[in-house]
């Protein structure tokens, strides 16, 4: 679908008029739309997280290109001016170059630029940064310009633009004279204008719904499109519904005992002198994890379809305990995937599973781990779709899933918010959380990830270590792919096999990850480290002895990095970390690996 | 793959032949692609091994773990098959997931494809909402994209997805997974029907056809047949010679 964006914005009420464009341009060359940097940082707090920040420069030096990128900060910068290609290249951001467009010739020199795009424009008048009069498209007609590079722009309005996009197919198209009235934007020209593109694009390209940039997505065999569809249609409607939140919320204070407190880490605090420390309780849940709050909600969801068999899968059994648990509370029939490796290592867990009333499958087949139970339960599902539905627990899988998972335990990051509001008054600096698939990441992160200055960091398990083939850190070591229903960051050979992951942890063993994490890694909000088997165990042992706390071998991967990550932090600064899980189900693990602790 | 519009303008079913690309090592292959022609096969699917098969029931993915560990990849398949140099005289056709074609290079996978004579490709993992990923770099190939509808696929999508449909219609004719079946459940009747009254181009049934009770009991309603875990299994215990009767029982010309 042609992206669109709204160009030279200076007032804060056209930049949220414009909140469905996938791009906002803020104007820093002279011309009567300029703004300073300083403005465009205040406009661009109104800006969605996922539209593009772009930045329109002629004949700036780098320097105060750099200087833009980072402050604003933008995602991407047009060039106006006659800026060499080296400061083209040098430019760390995607660059659009600009062309005025007479001639056949004119458009011919589009095709020498080594910029990302290239945007062709009507030629300027009194100032460079086009003039708003009407391009002759058919002049692109024959110059063999590669439509998915094009941004076309000059004299579009809300009743033209369609007509260019059918001659053109670009990329993108971009307006700024043609949403303004008397030279100033108009909030309903600007809507107008983005819904003309939006709801009347004739090109079928990829549905933008389900997408988090260019993840996501319903990458299933056409037997589960029926099952994947409805749930969509069924997530949409209880969203919504004020009954079924009230009821999902019913259950997470009167069950699983929300809410869990924001706990102060004094000794934690002190030991590392740094930051204030602050634990997010997720291991105190019931059933000591937070895989509960996503078991609750999606179960809630399957017996509102009429589904009353439950399929999953589990990696550290926390999820498989999670779902035998609320299947048991509702009555409903449940079958739980589990890596034959896996089972050997969580076998407590297993027995849980069993004794809550589930069946247990165990996957023999590939690594026997996470990926593999995944592989089976789909299947399963794929088998029974007609009156199972398949309780994922992590933010992985075909759209709905990822966006359903993060939506269940968002209750997570908005309970932290609530918390630090109340005790310091002010958002933290910085939180941490551990990341498999990652569904106690997102769910901490998202209240957050439109809150700036607010550092996230993912924690993956970098396993024997990133440079070995013995990890799991697929955000520093993968490349895109799809894999179980969702195009992600996957770890793969050259042949697009997946490979095995590997983590001393169970719930981290897992080759990819979740579809929004991979899009927050590309843009930046999100920044993902690694840390490794044993930095996670020396962190077991520091955590249980400094604040009575035995965290899971999952939670460990987080406290590990926050420990690093407190010597960089000042004394006035304050730092949450996740605790997703306690450590009960890890104690063989524990008395295996710290043998002959003193 | 005109010739699968003939075939059913003349009345005669189609069968489509399933074979795993390197199941015993990849230098089987060409023995086993010469050795279904020879059978009087319609069409033969090759199918490339992944890691994370699931589409695929207990004797395909067996079989494509089989062929990884002799490190098949889509690459040396395509390789492989532009090598050969006996007369290929029916149509042969790619299975695979999306992910090694994505790895591969979406473009590169289609120019290849042609080089090595592939007609059509089927992507079990990419539904009609993103054929678009693919569909415009085998065009220009001239390659054509099959579609695969279900028992689950509802009406308003059947439409879509048939309006759109090129080469043959892959009708699955099970919920489940692909393999082996002891029986047809009876509103597959009704489903094939649906499917080839709406379809422009001829329609098959896979997924579970193992049996001539299988064929006799679809074969007024549908225009061919495809059989995969069946052949892969014949082949790795060295018994296909076993397949011929069902390869007759579809190909035979049927007096009613």
């Amino acid at each position: 679908m042609t992206k669109v964006k709204i160009c030279g914005l200076k007032e804060e009420q056209h930049v949220k008029a414009a909140e469905r464009a996938d791009a906002i341009g803020f104007v820093f060359a002279p011309s009567k739309r300029q703004v300073t940097i300083e403005q465009a940082t205040e406009l661009a707090k109104h800006i969605p997280v996922d539209t593009d920040k772009i930045g329109v420069f002629v004949n700036a030096s780098l320097e105060q290109i750099e200087d833009a990128i980072a402050r604003v900060p933008l995602t991407m910068v047009q060039l106006h001016g006659d800026e060499p290609d080296e400061l083209v290249g040098a430019i760390q951001v995607p660059v659009i170059q600009a062309f005025s467009i007479r001639t056949k010739e004119d458009a011919d020199q589009l095709k020498k630029s080594i910029a990302d795009y290239v945007l062709v424009d009507a030629p300027g008048t009194d100032y460079r940064g086009g003039s708003g009069k009407v391009f002759d498209w058919s002049l692109l007609d024959g110059a063999d310009i590669d439509p998915s590079r094009l941004i076309v722009a000059g004299g579009l309005k809300p009743e033209n633009v369609h007509a260019a996009i059918m001659q053109t197919t670009p990329y993108m198209v971009d307006v700024s004279s043609g949403v303004e009235t008397d030279g100033r934007k108009d909030t309903a020209k600007i809507q107008e204008f983005i819904k003309q593109v939006k709801d009347d694009s004739m090109e079928q390209t990829i549905e933008k719904v389900g997408f988090f940039g260019k993840y996501g997505g319903q990458f299933v065999p056409e037997t589960l499109m029926k099952a994947v569809k409805e749930l969509e249609d069924a997530y949409n409607e209880v969203k919504e519904d004020p009954e079924f939140q009230k009821e999902y919320h019913h259950y997470l204070s009167e069950y699983v005992g929300r809410e869990q407190p924001l706990t102060f880490a004094q000794r934690m605090t002190e030991s590392l002198g740094g930051p204030k420390i602050y634990l997010k309780r997720e291991d105190l849940n019931h059933t000591g994890a937070h895989k509960v709050n996503n078991a609750i909600g999606q179960a809630l969801l399957a017996m509102r379809m009429g589904k009353r068999k439950i399929v999953a899968e589990t990696g550290a059994g926390q999820h498989g305990v999670a779902t035998a648990t609320i299947c048991a509370l509702f009555d409903l029939e449940c079958v739980i995937f589990m890596g034959e490796e896996d089972i050997k290592r969580q076998q407590l867990n297993v027995f849980r599973m069993k004794l809550l009333g589930a069946r247990v499958e165990s996957v023999t087949k590939g690594s026997a781990t996470l990926k593999d139970a995944v592989n089976e339960a789909l299947r399963y599902w794929v088998s029974n779709v007609e009156d199972t539905h398949y309780l994922i627990g992590s933010a992985l899988g075909p759209h709905p899933f990822p966006t359903m998972v993060r939506d269940f335990q968002s209750v997570i990051g908005e309970e932290t918010k609530r918390q630090i509001l109340e005790k310091e008054g002010r958002l933290p600096d910085a939180i941490l959380a551990c990341v498999g698939g990652g569904s106690n990441a997102i769910g901490m992160f998202y209240p957050f990830i439109k809150d700036k200055d607010v550092q996230l960091i993912g924690v993956e398990a970098a396993g024997q270590g990133v440079d070995t083939d013995r990890h799991a850190a697929t955000l520093t070591k993968g490349t895109e792919g799809v894999l179980h229903g969702a195009m992600m960051k996957l770890l793969q050979d050259d042949a697009g096999q997946v490979q095995e992951a590997h983590s001393i942890s169970a719930g981290l063993d897992y080759p990819g990850i979740g579809p929004e994490h991979a899009y927050l890694a590309d843009i930046g909000r999100v920044e993902y480290r690694s840390i490794t088997d044993k930095e996670a165990l020396d962190a077991v042992i520091s955590m249980s002895r400094l604040e009575g706390i035995i965290p899971a071998l999952e939670s460990a991967h987080a406290i590990a990095e926050a420990e690093k990550q407190a010597k960089t932090m000042t004394a006035d600064q304050i730092l949450v970390i996740c605790v997703s899980g306690r450590g009960d189900k890890d104690m063989a693990t524990y008395a295996e690996k710290l043998e002959g602790l003193s | 793959m005109k010739r699968l519009e003939q075939l059913k303008n003349s009345g005669n079913k189609a069968f489509v032949a399933y074979i795993m690309a390197g199941d015993g090592g990849l230098d089987r292959l060409k023995e086993q692609v010469q050795y279904l022609q020879g059978a009087g096969v319609t069409a033969i699917e090759i199918g490339i091994p992944f890691s994370d098969p699931v589409a695929d029931g207990p004797t395909i993915e067996a079989a494509g773990n089989r062929a990884l560990k002799h490190g098949v990849t889509l690459q040396k398949v395509l390789e492989e098959m532009k090598s050969w140099t006996f007369q290929v005289e029916i149509p042969l056709l790619v299975m695979t997931y999306l992910n090694p074609v994505l790895k591969f290079g979406v473009e590169r996978f289609a120019s290849e494809c042609s080089k090595a004579g592939v007609s059509a490709v089927i992507i079990p993992d990419l539904p009609y909402e993103h054929k678009e990923l693919v569909q415009p770099h085998i065009d220009k190939e001239g390659i054509k994209l099959i579609q695969l509808v279900t028992l689950t696929t509802t009406d308003v999508r059947l439409a879509d997805i048939l309006s759109g449909a090129e080469g043959f219609v892959y009708a699955v004719t099970v919920k489940g997974i692909t393999g082996s079946r002891d029986e047809m459940s009876e509103d597959v009747k009704a489903f094939m029907r649906k499917v080839r009254e709406k379809s422009p181009v001829p329609v098959y049934a896979g997924f579970g056809i193992s049996k001539s009770s299988h064929v006799d009991m679809l074969r007024d309603d549908v225009d061919g047949f495809i059989v995969g875990s069946a052949i892969v299994e014949a082949f790795n215990d060295n018994r296909i010679q076993e397949i011929e009767p069902l390869i007759s029982a579809v190909t035979a010309t049927h007096s009613v």
